[in-house]
């Protein structure tokens, strides 16, 4: 039951993801790439739920490499975008 | 639980629907950090781990190198950047799928399933984003690198991860084997699919990585019940994948093309194109601007000559544009053993570009160009040909198997043998007699594209005449404005013609650059206000009524061939149609044809000015006279 409702709410958030981006201007693909970037990020949740109940130090150390590597993605990932974000400016003066 | 988890997708999403606009996305950047950080925490909260230090210190770890590559990125290297993000992205998912497959006993088939493909595709992801990142930041060659039986090798590993992954699934033979072959198999794939991918197909590949990399994060929320992974890893899955269209669209490629390496750099030119530079004269110029694969072979008189630099000179101007240059060295070349090898050493020729007899020969069976400095005896096919000759016997480069040859040496007497060099009078081999440095310095400067300047040379105030008269210009930038860093002049130039009351705007194609949006980041980087900034779609229809396009480091975007000449790579490919445009000035480095390999069309139209050079200075001197004359 649970692995039916995962599947339709991949689907469904594929659907949705879709339509969203495709209305980000390719003014602002690289924003948006550097974005999904911290979104990918999202797994950092995941490494912290199975760290915590691992049992040996082989898996306790991937772990903590996992939540490194995905927490470098999340802080990287939301700073770059938004360092690049700010540079966007309207005539008018800074956006 | 549920709720929260709702609230947090919910703000991801309405960040997602704020950077539709560049005045609202800063807003949707942070709404999507915090639902991350409330993500984290509630999840922290809800497991009751609050107060693990192992978790703490990952999390600390990881924000704070994030940080600090953040800080010290220049913008300049953001594809790289990106490339990279992609792959630890990749690389935490599959660790997380790692830890579940001996963590959990209660999988089903579906969940071994899905876990064990969170591994491949985070593998996958992880490898290749590494090579992409390699190969953007200048650490690996950009040019496609084939290994012997490539494909073999592809579709070995391909079968070897859908045999392990099945086996997973259906709980078949050891976990250990099965897991552990699936994570190095999965990266062996990620490189061996990479690697042969060139440099101007980078925004595909970066986009599919991306795409890729939350797929991995999505898949490893099955096993784990996750719906915020599963949902937020679709999202991103959906991204890079529509990013990966709109690029493949606009390079007109395929994606299975590029995923089976026919993404190479086509080292001959069409036979469509043939025809077409048939009429000009197809003398040595011709050769050195076309050859892809480049053999250099001193002799003596390049010593005699003290050629060493311009030989040096010649080697990096050639690399430069992408071509590859080896140096062959016959063991007895000069005077006395490893002669050439310290004269190039001394102007800081690297060694590892220096080859000996064998490797240099079987080089040459492929090489589209050798070319002899002061060499003779040691590449006379008399040795071969020619039995009672003093010579016949030993061992020779084979310059003459290249296909196509350009001697410069002081004459062409015989050398101490004293048997007259076949070569010389080999249909496919230009001699350029004389001073070997006077011989190079005239090949340096075709490269540069001054042999073709002297029409335009004559005009050299013509564009700024032409866009002090305008009243409507158009921009056109492309990768070449980001190699020679030239945003700055161009930031000037607009300002200058804005100043004068010119309508100004920039026409940036899809796949300019690097990146999707690589030239919209390095010019807002710049201050050029984004309204100045169009979409191909949007600009297109009137390039008509346009007074003056500039054009800076763009090539392939704007070449006419694509709608012209059936048969050629580009064929097809969507392109900027600056060529209905009343004037067009071109600021590129030379003439040489672009990634696709075709040559530009535009070049050759009557109203086109072609300034070749790097374009930070030529724009510089544009935007001097422009003011000087104001």
């Amino acid at each position: 039951m649970k692995e039916l409702y995962l599947l339709i709410a991949f689907v469904a958030a594929g659907l949705l993801g879709y339509k969203l981006i495709n209305e980000v201007p390719s003014l602002l693909h690289t924003p948006l790439m550097s974005g999904m970037n911290a979104l990918s990020g999202i797994t950092v949740v995941g490494a912290l739920v199975t760290t915590a109940v691992s049992l040996t130090t082989g898996s306790k150390v991937v772990g903590f490499v996992a939540i490194v590597l995905a927490m470098i993605n999340v802080v990287a990932g939301f700073l770059v975008t938004h360092r690049m974000l700010k540079m966007f400016r309207s005539e008018g003066g800074r956006s | 639980m549920l709720i929260l988890q709702l609230l947090f997708i919910a703000g991801f999403i309405y960040g997602i629907r704020l950077m539709s606009s560049p005045k609202t996305a800063v807003k949707g950047n942070l709404l999507g950090a915090l639902a991350m950080f409330g993500a984290v925490v509630v999840t922290l909260v809800s497991e009751g781990i609050l107060t693990m230090p192992l978790l703490w210190a990952g999390l600390l770890v990881g924000s704070a190198l994030g940080a600090w590559l953040a800080q010290k990125i220049m913008m300049i290297q953001m594809p790289q950047m990106v490339a990279l993000l992609n792959g630890l992205g990749g690389g935490a998912s599959a660790l997380v799928a790692l830890m579940v497959v001996y963590q959990d006993p209660t999988l089903t088939t579906f969940t071994w399933f899905t876990t064990g493909l969170a591994i491949v595709v985070g593998g996958v992801t992880l490898s290749g984003s590494l090579v992409a990142a390699g190969k953007l930041h200048g650490k690996l060659n950009q040019r496609p690198q084939h290994f012997r039986f490539h494909n073999l090798y592809l579709w070995g590993s391909g079968i070897v991860l859908l045999a392990s992954l099945g086996a997973l699934s259906f709980e078949l033979g050891s976990v250990l084997v099965n897991s552990v072959l699936l994570l190095v198999v999965s990266l062996a794939f990620g490189v061996i699919f990479t690697i042969r991918v060139g440099g101007a197909d980078m925004p595909i590949t970066i986009s599919l990585l991306n795409s890729l990399s939350g797929v991995a994060g999505s898949v490893a929320g099955f096993p784990l019940g996750n719906t915020l992974l599963v949902v937020v890893g679709a999202i991103v899955g959906a991204s890079g994948l529509i990013l990966t269209q709109i690029m493949c669209r606009a390079m007109n490629r395929s994606l299975w093309q590029i995923l089976l390496g026919k993404t190479t750099v086509i080292t001959k030119t069409p036979p469509q194109m043939v025809e077409i530079s048939t009429p000009k004269v197809h003398g040595w110029e011709q050769s050195l601007r076309d050859a892809q694969k480049v053999a250099i072979i001193p002799g003596y008189g390049m010593a005699l000559a003290q050629a060493q630099l311009q030989v040096k000179q010649l080697a990096e101007a050639l690399q430069s544009q992408g071509k590859e240059v080896k140096f062959g060295i016959h063991p007895v070349a000069g005077r006395m053993p490893g002669h050439m090898n310290v004269l190039l050493a001394e102007v800081d020729v690297s060694y590892d570009q220096l080859y000996d007899l064998d490797q240099i020969n079987e080089f040459l069976i492929t090489a589209d160009l050798a070319i002899i400095v002061g060499a003779n005896d040691v590449v006379n096919p008399a040795a071969i040909e020619l039995e009672g000759t003093p010579i016949y016997g030993m061992p020779i480069i084979r310059a003459d198997q290249a296909n196509q040859v350009i001697v410069c040496n002081y004459d062409t007497k015989p050398g101490y043998a004293g048997v007259d060099n076949t070569l010389y009078t080999m249909g496919k081999v230009s001699l350029l007699l004389g001073d070997a440095k006077d011989s190079l310095e005239k090949m340096l400067g075709v490269l540069a594209g001054k042999a073709d300047t002297a029409p335009t040379e004559a005009d050299e105030g013509l564009p700024a005449q032409l866009l002090s008269e305008a009243k409507r210009v158009v921009i056109v930038p492309g990768y070449g404005m980001a190699l020679a860093q030239a945003q700055g002049q161009v930031k000037r130039l607009i300002e200058l013609l804005q100043k004068r009351g010119v309508q100004v705007q920039i026409a940036v194609h899809p796949v300019a650059g690097r990146m999707p949006g690589h030239m919209n980041v390095l010019l807002a980087e710049v201050d050029v206000p984004y309204e100045l900034m169009y979409e191909m779609d949007q600009i297109n229809d009137e390039f008509a009524d346009v007074d003056v396009v500039v054009v800076v480091g763009a090539n392939d975007v704007i070449n006419p061939a694509a709608n012209t000449h059936e048969g050629t790579p580009i064929y097809g490919m969507p392109i900027l149609h600056v060529d209905l445009a009343r004037h067009v000035i071109v600021y590129n480095l030379d003439r040489s044809p672009g990634y696709a390999g075709v040559p530009n069309t535009l070049y050759d139209a009557p109203h086109c000015i072609f300034v070749a050079g790097d374009a930070a200075s030529t724009l510089q001197s544009l935007v001097q006279s422009l003011s000087f004359a104001a």
